[in-house]
């Protein structure tokens, strides 16, 4: 599903990725950690199209489509959604407002009719159900005033009316207390199908008892220096980074 | 030639009382402000006089099709053709009746002018304890080519009576009209007025607007001005509180493209205690639009326990859009609360691209963040088509296909 070769990207000048090597394929959750600094949001806005980021080599490709070349909107209608480690505020747009106007455009690019309002709401209602969400949410502001934990259940809302292929949750867990952290996993677990896959960018191995992935990347200075399976994480829990970090930083000196 | 001169011909040919002529003769030879006066350093009214105008107005008859396009529909509809009242209502407890003569204290020359040459606007007059369900609808209609018109309107509520107005100018050709607009609301006790301004003319029409508003004690005054269309517009909107308890509030939401000006000056004279004043300007600038904001306080010695709360907050949407905003504040009491802000800004990179990446496309999102920016005004507004129209000529202007409504 998604192929990431030798990418190198930065921001005004200074190189970030430093050539990441990535495969995600459907039905997989793939978990990505690393000390504070070590590219993790970089990659993460990079596949979004963040357009502050320079790519500079390598590429990416999407179901075959070259992201690189796509607009962030038109990566959306692709399939790809990317949960914010810090959701805006959007005042004067209400939550249901917002994701109207996000479905209906999704929906409008993919050439099919707009959803009927009724069908909608239930959609909503459903989903929000599902992630424990209250009634009165729906009218509030888009994320103004919003608790840290509102606004990654928000977050998590929009995915799963988004209904996208490619899901890359970038510090979803930072800042959550235990039952909202529990909430936002299940509804992870919950929305994951055989065609459709996540990318789960942590600090802590704390998500990863929820969320269980089935490959674990550690980031570091721009590269992925180790790869393994769900073990790795707990690994890393227990001894830390340096183990890896220092081995890696002698390669690469 | 220009406007000075078609206003001396013009004059000499009409009979007026001497106390008129006398303004007439200070008007002339003092003429327009220009941008030396303090009032008007950032509009120039250069442009617009240096233009000719036809000062004899027509008359002519409209056609239904053309009120029923540019009405919301509402039931109580005055109708002006070129100054002739051709369409008063029949309200229980409402009077319309054609212009009549009324003093006014401001004595800005363009008041002056007014006062000397006006013989056009309303007179209504509402009586005590009348609750009006249905807003009452003004239409003035301009047929005249280059036409200069003035109009001076007076609005009186009676003790404890509630009216919602909605005003609308429109120039039914693409000629340069221009418009000297008068409106003095005197608002007895424990009133409740609300009066929305659809500033939505034709691409080279100008205005000079001025509303004088009087408060008497517990009243409630709301001003809304949408400007949407227009070359030049001025506003200026001038509150006096004359009792306690009383509320002035003011919304405005300018949408400009091109070359358009927008100038709104309010002042709120705050002569007594325990009052509130609250305005909220908000300004969207395109295109090499620009806009201009003046908002003065006076807070009197005996004024105290006032609350006053001025906002003007601007999204300059090009590189070649402009915006002077200025708050004045006198503040002669001392327990009182006042506070004011401006901003200056772009729209947030970051929530652009919060929306982008959730598939809404750079213009949609603009716009949706240009709508969430202006709303707050625009939600203050009561009456429901007064609203939906404003949503929809933002939308308009900002040429995308969006429903803001769920």
């Amino acid at each position: 599903m998604l192929q990431i070769k030798e990418l190198k990207a930065g921001i005004e000048g200074n190189q970030i990725l430093k050539g990441i090597n990535l495969e995600v394929n459907a039905g997989e959750i793939h978990a990505i950690m690393g000390p504070n600094g070590s590219g993790k949001s970089t990659l993460s806005a990079v596949i979004a199209g963040k357009e502050e980021y320079e790519v500079e080599g390598g590429t990416i490709s999407f179901d075959g489509k070259n992201l690189l070349e796509l607009d962030p909107e038109e990566r959306a209608h692709n399939g790809i959604f990317l949960s914010f480690q810090y959701p805006v505020e959007i005042p004067g747009i209400s939550v249901s407002n917002f994701i109207k106007t996000s479905i209906t455009e999704k929906r409008k690019a993919q050439g099919l009719q707009t959803l009927p309002t009724k069908d909608l709401l239930k959609m909503m209602r459903e989903k929000m159900e599902l992630l424990s969400i209250k009634k009165g949410y729906l009218s509030r502001n888009m994320n103004e005033g919003f608790s840290g934990g509102e606004k990654k259940r928000n977050e998590i809302f929009q995915m799963a009316m988004l209904e996208p292929k490619l899901a890359i949750l970038d510090e979803t867990d930072s800042g959550l207390d235990i039952d909202a952290l529990r909430i936002v996993a299940n509804g992870v677990n919950k929305l994951r199908t055989g065609d459709n896959a996540t990318i789960v960018i942590t600090h802590y191995q704390r998500l990863l008892d929820y969320i269980v992935p089935d490959f674990v990347h550690v980031l570091h200075n721009g590269r992925i220096i180790k790869s393994g399976g769900k073990e790795l994480a707990l690994e890393l829990e227990e001894k830390g980074y340096d183990w890896i970090t220092k081995e890696a930083d002698k390669k690469w000196a | 030639m220009g406007l000075i001169k078609n206003i001396k011909s013009y004059s000499e040919g009409i009979q007026i009382s001497a106390e008129k002529r006398e303004i007439l003769t200070s008007f002339l030879s003092n003429g327009f402000p220009t941008t030396k006066d303090e009032e008007w350093k950032y509009t120039s009214l250069k442009k617009v006089i240096a233009n000719e105008y036809s000062i004899e107005n027509k008359g002519e008859i409209i056609d239904s099709s053309i009120i029923e396009k540019y009405s919301l529909g509402l039931k109580n509809k005055i109708i002006f053709s070129d100054g002739k009242l051709i369409n008063t209502p029949i309200i229980k407890g409402v009077n319309i009746n054609d212009f009549s003569e009324f003093e006014s204290a401001n004595t800005d020359s363009i008041l002056q002018l007014n006062k000397a040459l006006s013989q056009n606007g309303f007179t209504i007059s509402v009586e005590k304890n009348t609750v009006l369900e249905s807003p009452i609808e003004i239409l003035f209609f301009s047929t005249t080519v280059n036409g200069f018109s003035q109009y001076r309107n007076q609005i009186s509520i009676g003790e404890n009576s509630e009216v919602k107005f909605i005003e609308r100018l429109q120039n039914l050709n693409n000629s340069a009209s221009f418009v000297n607009h008068f409106t003095q609301i005197n608002c007895a006790k424990n009133t409740k007025v609300e009066y929305n301004k659809i500033q939505n003319n034709t691409a080279e029409s100008q205005l000079i607007d001025t509303m004088n508003v009087y408060q008497e004690q517990d009243s409630t005054c709301n001003i809304n001005t949408l400007i949407f269309g227009g070359s030049f517009i001025r506003n200026n909107l001038n509150f006096e509180q004359n009792g306690s308890n009383c509320e002035s509030n003011m919304n405005g939401v300018s949408i400009l493209n091109n070359n358009q000006l927008a100038d709104n000056h309010t002042f709120v004279d705050h002569k007594s205690a325990h009052c509130r004043s609250n305005e909220m300007y908000k300004g969207v600038y395109l295109d090499n639009s620009k806009g201009v904001f003046n908002g003065k306080i006076m807070v009197r010695p005996d004024a105290q326990k006032i609350d006053a709360f001025q906002s003007n907050n601007n999204l300059l949407l090009s590189d070649t859009s402009s915006i002077d905003s200025k708050p004045q504040l006198e503040i002669y009491a001392d327990d009182v609360k006042c506070s004011h802000g401006c901003t200056i800004g772009q729209l947030d990179d970051d929530a652009l691209f919060y929306m982008r990446s959730r598939g809404i496309g750079i213009e949609e999102a603009k716009a949706v963040l240009t709508y969430a920016f202006a709303s707050e005004a625009i939600e203050n507004i009561s009456v429901e088509q007064v609203k939906t129209l404003a949503k929809k000529l933002l939308a308009k202007k900002l040429n995308v296909d969006l429903d803001f409504s769920l």
